[in-house]
């Protein structure tokens, strides 16, 4: 046997590709608020950033379910974990809460209709994707269309208003000058990166994404775990109605439109993650970015109408850069 | 160790996997079966052309450029923004004093761009098709609420050309003819698909990109057609939706992607080898058109449709995609 | 037999698994003792990888017994399997990628913080335990927190047998754990094995490379048509004989005679390069002529048929094809230039495993098929019934999906693809790598009937008796440059192995199956 080292690491010098794309990633956000800072008087006050916080609890609520199911599902866009009927079951959610509350349940009953038919959604998902093996992608299309007719139902395409005291708390101010919606943000975040980091769940639910059959190899519940992975988006999906009641104050058309958002700040927050694999951390810091792009846009007066173009050309440099980095040679 | 019958299991999946093929097609004619019972304005002849032209022939265009590009193993989301952007260049043309073929001209002008672009990042830059897409979709929808000032629709009632006119309403031998160009449109594609070399090169890059790279198939040229093909059959979806309702409404295209992609999966299931096909695309478009004008018809709500629809290709893919998992074990 | 042997870790008695008409395994029987190496070898379609599938608990067999330390296991699930100690080393290591070795080797199974009970893991018991274990067993110092994708092929088996040791075995099931290892690291490979035997544990060791199973196994069983055909002592049978008890055939009439009257150049290289890869290569093939090539990984003998093939092109130098310069930039334009090539790597490169053998076969001449922009479906059927009749390509029908067809077959079509387009040039990169015997020698024949006909070969290979079979010279690369060129009537197997290892006679190359 030679004595030849067996490993090839990476040639020294060279800058792998991942923390390049992150440092570029962890750049443009700081150069983006640094701007923003410097062109709108009151971008960088503690309470306008605590307003960008507040208004990103729903996008990152959402984005942390798509991120879980990411994880669990695989990076294929196709093939892999996607979540599409997250937009829909939000709306559909609050829009029961909204009715529920209406009608004149309790909050209680109402909350836990809400939060309930948010996960029941996600069952359905599961098991089409998990049971039949639909491809996720049509799976959760398909239930995206039954949740936006079911909140039409609903709804009967108007504004629904409603005012409960559970609301008033979400809405209202928390501990250290934030609001509870903050709290919100942040309580689910130190919850999610605990479970995801101390405990087995995160690099199991990895290996089943990436490994199927090594993660079942290993003796994991696999499809068990898949399907827990589209519930909890689900879940989410339906605690983040009830931040999106309190900050509507009931429930209005049109709040699938999200989605987008919701898919573009879980590609996003790959670049934010130290092996470009979707995390919890990265994820929000991909929300926190976008929304701070939206709400300096807001204070310098560009046209919202810009957002969405500027969104999706942040997508595609995004994956371009990528595609580029990880081109062999 | 439990001593299995060999014969019979195997038949039993083979014959269940003949059942799927004629699913979509049974689930059609029991549809159709139970409105015609329920509904005499349903069966008339005035209807069906009514549901042929008005929910069929629109969906159907834009669901032959998808079934194009889920050959090639991709996904078009920017269906709706090439069909927009068509109908957008035509209005503004046409509001501009422009005639009828200049309108035609610039509708589909634009249309190819979408094409193009979507070609350059596919096959140029090798994007994922989905994220490739979407940011297109993301960028499109900002050049609408740009071009009309946050959504505002474009009527084009006066000095509307006859020739647009004639497009949508016009008919020749007594058929309609945006069926005829439907029939033409579909003809070709289905020969462009099942028996050109560009079909076969088509699938074999779905089915086996590094295969077909291998074979020598120029792959980036097929995939570089296939998306240009798919803008301009949107295209012209978009331009034809504007002779019929005289007025550009943005963003009102996306609501083909869903029946595009819907259709397409569900025309999978009628084929041998569980590839797009064009008469189970038509088949898919036209069971969401009976659907809607049924549930109409027998007096369902609007919003109840939706839920039907999001239901019912639920249902199908699952069954499908459940017995082919099982014909696999 | 190995009279040594313990009492039986696992017995198998008399297996039958049917797949359709076909019988898999039909009555297999085979028993592993306590301390041995069991050596398990068949052609494919044997049932060899029944057997794993079986032991892996994936698959049930229709009848028969499976016994692990003298208990009758029934309905085995993995889990359960693997609780009564059976552990599959698997040919693609089953570990995650993107992974450190600390998460692969203790997935599912990590190390908790306190009493062992509480729900969060102790990431640095986990690194250390991680790094202990590898170097406890195989004396190797590998940081836990190292990422598998930067570990080489051999190291990866090491964690993955290592996450089976920490599970103390009754059972090892190594499933052709050499075929992604050069040399050097197989004989690391084989020593770990020796001393996991020498520690009791019982080893079942599956391979089609017989030089291995003889050099390595105690007890080897020879399977034939799902059936275990041969019980014996490797010491004292020789490669030919297993191989003979494999096919029922004489291993040295595979292949065929060849009259060798090379014609005008065909294909002329002249200096050619690509930075990183190789240099300076200047090398002629005649019509007619099939010239071998061989090299270790790093060679650069694989980046040259990818440069011919415009998949990786080459930067420097001229190619003569036919007299004219060429340069091809792309798969696409090498096809065009009439070059074949049939990959190694058949089921990701080779064949669209869910398209039909029609639609295979044709896939790179589809233009002759054009009439009028449309396909003429009748003469394609016509031509491909002709490839399936010509290489005895074993299918139902042209419309049968290639992935139902046996792996020798697949190989069959992926060559088939290239006749009928054309082609002059054919460029083979292992072509008989998990082929079975009687699809080899059909290749064989079918490469000496092109060249017979005018074509010109390049037959990259590291099977040195295909080499010194079938080819007329033989261009073997040593770190980027030719470094010899042999007659393959007289190279023997040392002068190349040596040429291929840089000239330093003795010691032993990487790579290469002697």
């Amino acid at each position: 046997m030679t004595a030849q080292s067996l490993s090839r690491p990476l040639s020294s010098g060279q800058m792998p590709p991942a923390r390049l794309l992150r440092i570029g990633a962890t750049l443009l956000l700081i150069v983006a608020v640094g701007l923003f800072a410097a062109m709108a008087p009151g971008f960088a006050t503690a309470s306008n950033l605590a307003d960008v916080a507040e208004q990103s609890t729903v996008l990152a609520l959402l984005a942390f379910g798509m991120t879980l199911v990411v994880i669990a599902g695989g990076p294929d866009v196709v093939r892999g974990g996607i979540d599409l009927s997250l937009g829909a079951n939000l709306g559909l959610c609050d829009a029961l809460y909204a009715a529920m509350s209406n009608a004149g349940h309790g909050d209680g009953t109402s909350a836990l209709v809400a939060v309930g038919a948010g996960a029941a959604v996600g069952l359905v998902n599961a098991v089409a994707i998990i049971r039949f093996g639909v491809p996720p992608l049509l799976a959760t299309l398909a239930s995206m269309n039954a949740c936006a007719g079911l909140e039409l139902v609903v709804t009967q395409n108007t504004v629904l208003t409603t005012d409960s005291p559970l609301l008033g708390i979400v809405a209202g101010p928390g501990a250290l000058g934030l609001s509870t919606t903050d709290w919100i943000l942040v309580a689910m975040t130190a919850a999610l990166l605990l479970v995801m980091h101390a405990t087995p769940v995160g690099l199991r639910l990895r290996a089943v994404g990436l490994h199927p059959r090594a993660a079942r190899a290993a003796g994991l519940p696999v499809a068990a775990m898949g399907a827990g992975a589209y519930v909890a988006a689900g879940t989410l999906a339906g605690l983040a109605a009830i931040v999106q009641a309190a900050r509507l104050s009931g429930s209005s058309p049109g709040s699938g439109d999200i989605l987008l958002s919701v898919v573009l700040t879980s590609l996003l927050g790959v670049v934010f993650s130290r092996r470009l694999q979707p995390t919890i951390g990265g994820t929000l810091a991909a929300v926190l970015f976008i929304g701070c792009l939206v709400n300096g846009f807001q204070l310098v007066n560009v046209s919202s109408y810009w957002v969405n173009g500027i969104e999706g050309v942040l997508i595609l440099s995004v994956v371009a850069l990528r595609s580029l980095l990880q081109r062999p040679g | 160790m439990s001593v299995a019958a060999p014969g019979p299991a195997a038949l039993r999946g083979i014959d269940l996997a003949r059942a799927v093929r004629v699913m979509l097609p049974a689930v059609m004619l029991v549809i159709v079966a139970c409105f015609a019972a329920a509904s005499p304005t349903f069966r008339s002849g005035g209807n069906l052309v009514h549901v042929l032209i008005n929910d069929v022939t629109l969906p159907a265009l834009a669901s032959l450029g998808m079934t194009l590009v889920v050959s090639t193993g991709g996904i078009d989301l920017s269906v709706g923004t090439a069909a927009d952007l068509a109908a957008l260049a035509a209005a503004l043309t046409v509001t501009q004093g422009g005639d009828a073929l200049l309108a035609l001209s610039a509708g589909l002008a634009a249309a190819l761009c979408v094409g193009v672009v979507n070609a350059i990042l596919v096959a140029g830059f090798g994007i994922a098709p989905f994220l490739a897409t979407l940011g297109i979709l993301f960028i499109g929808e900002s050049v609408q609420q740009l071009a009309t000032n946050g959504g505002a629709p474009i009527y084009v009632v006066s000095n509307f050309p006859p020739l647009l006119d004639r497009l949508a309403h016009g008919a020749m031998l007594s058929i309609p003819i945006p069926l005829i160009l439907l029939a033409m449109l579909s003809a070709l594609t289905r020969l462009l698909l099942a028996r050109t070399a560009y079909g076969r090169r088509a699938h074999a890059t779905g089915i086996a990109p590094a295969v077909a790279r291998h074979s020598g198939v120029p792959v980036r040229r097929v995939l570089a057609i296939t998306y240009i093909l798919s803008a301009s059959l949107c295209g012209v979806a978009g331009l034809l939706l504007l002779a019929t309702v005289k007025s550009y409404v943005p963003l009102s295209g996306n609501a083909f992607l869903l029946d595009a992609i819907g259709a397409v999966f569900l025309g999978t299931t009628i084929s041998r080898d569980a590839r797009p096909n064009v008469p189970g695309t038509l088949l898919g478009v036209l069971l969401f058109g009976v659907l809607r004008n049924g549930l109409l018809l027998v007096g369902w709500n609007f919003y109840w449709q939706q839920v039907a629809v999001g239901l019912l290709v639920l249902v199908v893919l699952g069954v499908s995609f459940g017995v082919r998992r099982r014909g696999r074990e | 037999m190995n009279d040594q042997a313990g009492e039986a870790a696992l017995s198998l008695q008399g297996l039958v698994k049917r797949f359709g008409a076909t019988r898999a395994l039909d009555g297999a029987s085979l028993v592993v003792r306590r301390g041995s190496l069991h050596g398990l070898i068949g052609q494919n379609g044997a049932g060899k990888s029944t057997i794993v599938k079986i032991l892996n608990g994936l698959l049930q067999p229709d009848s028969g017994s499976i016994a692990i330390d003298g208990r009758q296991v029934v309905d085995a699930s993995p889990r359960l399997i693997e609780r009564l100690g059976v552990h599959i080393i698997h040919q693609e290591p089953m570990l995650v990628p993107g992974f450190t070795v600390a998460e692969a080797l203790f997935l599912g199974d990590e190390p908790r913080l306190g009493a062992g009970r509480s729900p969060v893991v102790s990431w640095r018991t986990m690194r250390r335990c991680a790094e202990e274990a590898i170097a406890s067993r195989f004396g190797l110092a590998l940081r836990g927190d190292t990422p598998l994708d930067q570990l080489g092929a051999a190291e990866r088996q090491i964690v993955q047998i290592t996450r089976s040791l920490l599970k103390a075995p009754r059972v090892l099931v190594f499933d052709e754990p050499t075929a992604s290892l050069v040399r050097s690291e197989a004989n690391r490979l084989f020593a770990i094995i020796r001393r996991l035997r020498e520690e009791g544990a019982a080893v079942l060791y599956v391979s089609h490379y017989l030089e291995e199973v003889r050099d390595l196994c105690d007890t080897v069983t020879v399977l034939r048509n799902g059936r275990d055909v041969a019980t014996l002592d490797p010491a004292r049978t020789s490669v030919a004989g297993m191989a003979a008890l494999m096919v029922d055939r004489d291993l040295g009439a595979m292949f065929p005679t060849r009259s060798s009257l090379p014609g005008a150049p065909l294909l002329e290289a002249r200096g050619l390069g690509r930075s990183g890869a190789f240099a300076d290569l200047s090398f002629t093939l005649r019509a007619g002529e099939i010239l071998g090539l061989t090299g270790l990984v790093g060679s650069g003998a694989k980046e040259l048929v990818a440069a011919l093939f415009g998949l990786a092109p080459a930067d420097r130098g001229t190619l003569l094809l036919h007299g004219r310069a060429v340069m091809p930039a792309s798969p696409s334009e090498a096809v065009g230039l009439g070059i074949g090539l049939v990959p190694e790597d058949r089921r990701r490169n080779g064949v669209a495993l869910d398209a039909s053998v029609a639609e295979n076969a044709t896939l790179p001449g589809l233009v002759r098929f054009v009439r009028r922009f449309l396909l003429d479906r009748g003469r394609e059927q016509e031509a491909v019934r002709g490839l399936i009749a010509r290489l005895a390509i074993k299918t139902p029908g042209p419309d049968a999906p290639v992935g139902a067809l046996s792996g020798g077959n697949q190989q069959k079509v992926s060559l088939a693809k290239w006749l009928g387009t054309g082609a002059t040039l054919f460029l083979l990169d292992e072509p008989t790598v998990a082929v079975d015997v009687a699809a080899k020698v059909e290749i064989y024949r079918l490469l000496a009937d092109l060249a017979a006909g005018g074509a010109g070969i390049l037959l990259l290979s590291s099977d040195l008796a295909e080499l010194r079979g079938l080819a007329d010279r033989i261009l073997v690369m040593h770190r980027g440059r030719l470094v010899a060129e042999l007659r393959a009537a007289d190279a023997t197997a040392d002068e190349i192995l040596t040429a291929a290892s840089g000239g330093a006679a003795g010691s032993a190359p990487d790579g290469i199956a002697a």
